[in-house]
Order: C-alpha cells, then structure tokens, then sequence
C-alpha cells in the first residue's frame, strides 16, 4: 500500500467509527479509552499526510489536503463526543412526571398512562426545551437535539389496581419510588430468583396496611412458573406483607396480565405492558461535522474536476 | 490559488475542532434530575388537569374552576392527617367562597362509594373528584398525603404545601390571593 492510499483509507475508517455513534448512539464503547486510542492511530496518518501536503502545488494534493482537513475535523468531533461527551442516560420516571435533563437544556415531560395505555405501550415523550418549540419523540422514534441523540426505548411496566375483599378500590402507594402516587410499576430493582435475573418493584396499600413485592416473568422466563399455570405467558409474582415486612398466609401468588388475584387479603389486577423510557446519548457535535463533510466533499470535487481538467495530476482520492 | 485554498480548509478545519471542544467542555449540567423533590417545586408551573368523575359520578376536573383561585387538596380515606385536616377546609370553603375560593378536594385511587362515605361522614359540601388512577398526585409530585396546592385564578400553581395544613396557615397562603383584585 503506497503512503498515498493509506492516509485516506485510515481517513475513511475513522470517519466511519465517528458516524457509527449517530447509526449505535447506546452503545457504551465510544466512551472508554480504546475507541479514542482506535481514532487516534487512524488520525495519526492522516495528520502526517496532511503536514506532507501543506504546500500544495495544486491540483491532486490540494484536493487531497482539503478532504484530510476534513476528515479530521470529523475525527475530532467524534474524539470530542466519546471522551468528553456524558456516557449514555436512561431516564424513566413515572407517568405523568417531569425529567429535567440539564446537559439537554431542556425537560422531558412523561404522558400520564392508565392501564389501558400501558398495554398498548404506544405513549410517546415530549420535550420542552429553553429555546424551540416542543419535540414530540414517539416510541422507537429518535430525536437529535443539539450533540445529544434521544430515543425513546419501551420498558417493562404494569399498571395495578388493588382492591379490598368488598371490591372497594384502593390507593396504591410507591413509598420507595420517587413518585409516591403511582399505580404504574416500572420494575427499577433486578432480584435472582430461580436462577433468573427478573424485573422487581415494590407497593403499598395504605389502607389495608398491606406492602406488597412485584417480580416480573416475561414470556421466556415463564418455565419457571410452570406449576402455576403461567407457562408461556407472562406474568407477576406477588409477595404481600404485613404493614411490618412479614409474609401473611396466602399472601405469595402468580398473576398474569388483565387476571386478578387474591393475596393476603387484596385483590390484584395487573395490566402488563410498556411504558417509555429515555436514552440520552453523545453524538459528534453536528455544526462541526457539517463541516468536516463539507470538506472531505469539497475535497473529492476539487480533485475530480482536476481530473476532468486533464492536468495530469492523480485524483486526490 | 491552491495555496490560498489550503489555508482557508486549515483555518476552517481549527476552528472547527475548537468549537468542538468548546461545545462539549461547556456541557456542564450533569445527569438528569430526579424530577422529585415534591409539590414546592411546582410553583409557577400551569396546573395540569385530568378528567375524572365527581361524586355525582358527572365528568370533573381542576380545569372546570379555571377563574377561581383554588385550593386543590389531594386526599385518602385511610389517611388520618386528611381526616384532621378536613374541618379546617370546609370551613375555609364557607367563610371564602364568595370571595372566588373554591376548595377541591381530589381523593387518590379510592372508589367513588369510599370518597362519598367519606364527604358524608365529614359534612363536607365542597367539591370532590374522584380520581381512581392518581394522575393528579402523581402530576402534582405528591411525596405523601395529604398534599395542597393553591391555584391563582389563571391556572397557575401559587404554591405546593406537602402534609396537614392549619387553617392559619391556609389563610397566610391564601391571603394576598384573595385580597389582590381580580
């Protein structure tokens, strides 16, 4: 390989790892120290070719130069958004909550849900920024707002009524969870259970003096509630206590979605379903990266007309 | 020209990686926040409204009363601090009402049959809601019951107020509201 093509080939894999954030926002490697040390020694070519060509003689390496300039700027950027730029966030709150999300400038404001929206799982997120006008981020959807990529990814939730033995219906409580009034559980804890890593929140029904424990069994962990009847469905376990933390009688048992259940006393009718979480991520600035791709085109122009003009100069790349 | 062309992509190309640095060392704000912290740091916000039923079992909610200055109370039957603090309510609504007070109690996750034993039981004649699914306690950020807020006349939260109130401290929060011309 000639110094001539190696340049540009390490030029267009490290542009490549640099727009790779922007098609994988989430994934957690563009923060540690060896996707910067990877664009680092692709950089390094670049920049020696670059210094090669800072007396261009016109045509091929003028071209060249431009595209190299570019494809440093981009370089940067995406240096700039894995090292300095804050590891990806995933933020979910309640619904009918409020994040504010400072690095954004700007705060995300969670729909209400009642069981039905929670088993359709189709409730967007919207954003309300300190300059623009609201963004709306539908489920799956992703939005770019300044250097930072939002996506709205769905998470386990489920909506629960509890009632008492006469049918009466009851508060529901999360005095463990930021949002105290909420029947929605969006299952924050991880427990082992039967080997398995489950989904697990927590509740309370005041006026029964009831704490209730909540594991989720999805679908593919449903074997292990076989017994129960629960095999290929999924499901919650509940655990009710006593107002001091002790298991009743009766009190542990399996429910699944839009099924109640008796327990200690309370009557639980699970909904299960989806509701939107938030994940923040770090992307190469866009005004800079605008401009590195500008040049590396500006670049490839310059040196394809110079071909055309058949001066007898090499393209440039 | 070449030359000049060179420069102008360095120039460019610097300047652009140092607003890359100076765009991301500026980011400052940190993770985002918790959104807690309780219904005090709804003041100044608009006060969201849900559609629940009241107790005539009649489409309600806080937007209805938009004109008033209102006192949302968020409430259960099960919670004694609620229970104590009822007379002081009831007894605002009566003396203040003709001053453009309204008193709306809202009870969290209860049935309606439970909400209206409840107003019975306290010779309540303000205004209840009965809101099954808890949006506005989990809107109004409440941390625990009862949770207060005051509402100006133009849907703005005045003031979020978590636990038992006094009737002095509602008149100290409700004064100058009702004082100020309409």
């Amino acid at each position: 390989m000639t110094g001539l093509g190696f340049a540009p080939l390490c030029a267009l894999a490290a542009v490549a790892l640099v727009l790779a954030q922007y098609a994988f926002p989430r994934w957690p490697g563009y923060h540690v120290w060896q996707y910067a040390a990877a664009l680092a020694l692709l950089a390094a070519p670049v920049i020696g070719r670059a210094f090669d060509l800072r007396r261009p003689s016109g045509g091929a390496s003028t071209s060249m130069l431009v595209a190299l300039l570019g494809a440093l700027v981009i370089i940067a950027t995406g240096l700039g958004s894995g090292l300095l730029g804050p590891d990806t966030e995933i933020v979910q709150r309640a619904p009918g909550t409020v994040a504010p999300l400072p690095d954004v400038g700007a705060a995300a404001f969670f729909p209400n849900a009642n069981a039905q929206d929670v088993a359709r799982g189709d409730e967007g997120v919207v954003l309300r920024r300190r300059s623009g006008p609201p963004l709306a981020i539908a489920p799956g959807g992703r939005r770019l707002v300044g250097a930072t990529e939002l996506e709205l990814v769905p998470r386990i939730a489920a909506y629960v009524e509890a009632r008492d033995a006469r049918g009466e219906r009851l508060t529901v409580t999360q005095p463990t969870n930021p949002s105290f009034l909420s029947p929605v559980l969006l299952f924050p804890q991880r427990v082992d259970i039967a080997g398995k890593s489950l989904p697990a929140d927590a509740f309370a029904t005041p006026a029964l003096r009831r704490q209730i424990k909540a594991f989720y069994f999805s679908k593919a962990d449903s074997d292990v509630a076989r017994a129960h009847g629960m095999a290929g469905f999924a499901s919650i376990l509940f655990a009710v206590d006593d107002e001091g933390g002790r298991p009743l009688p009766g009190g542990i048992g399996f429910a699944r979605g839009g099924t109640a259940v008796e327990l200690g006393g309370v009557r639980l009718l699970p909904t299960i379903g989806t509701y939107p979480a938030l994940a923040i991520s770090a992307v190469p600035y866009p005004p800079a990266l605008a401009l590195g791709g500008l040049l590396v085109l500006g670049g490839i122009g310059l040196g394809f007309s110079a071909s055309l003009g058949g001066r007898g100069t090499r393209p440039g790349l | 020209m070449p030359r000049l062309v060179g420069v102008v992509a360095a120039v460019l190309a610097v300047l652009s990686i140092a607003f890359t640095l100076k765009f991301y060392l500026a980011q400052t704000g940190g993770p985002a926040g918790e959104g807690g912290g309780g219904p005090a740091m709804l003041a100044g916000a608009p006060a969201q409204s849900y559609p629940v039923k009241n107790l005539a079992g009649a489409e309600d909610g806080l937007e209805r009363y938009r004109g008033h200055i209102v006192l949302v109370n968020l409430w259960a039957s099960w919670c004694a601090p609620c229970r104590s603090e009822t007379p002081a309510l009831e007894q605002l609504y009566e003396r203040d009402r003709g001053k453009g007070l309204v008193v709306l109690g809202i009870d969290q996750g209860e049935s309606a049959r439970v909400a209206a034993g409840f107003a019975t039981e306290m010779k309540l004649r303000y205004p209840i809601l009965v809101d099954e699914d808890q949006q506005y306690g989990r809107a109004y950020a409440a941390i625990g019951l009862p949770t207060s807020l005051i509402v100006d006349r133009n849907g703005r939260i005045v003031r979020g107020i978590d636990g038992e109130l006094s009737l002095a401290q509602m008149n100290e929060a409700l004064d100058p509201l009702l004082r100020a011309p309409e």
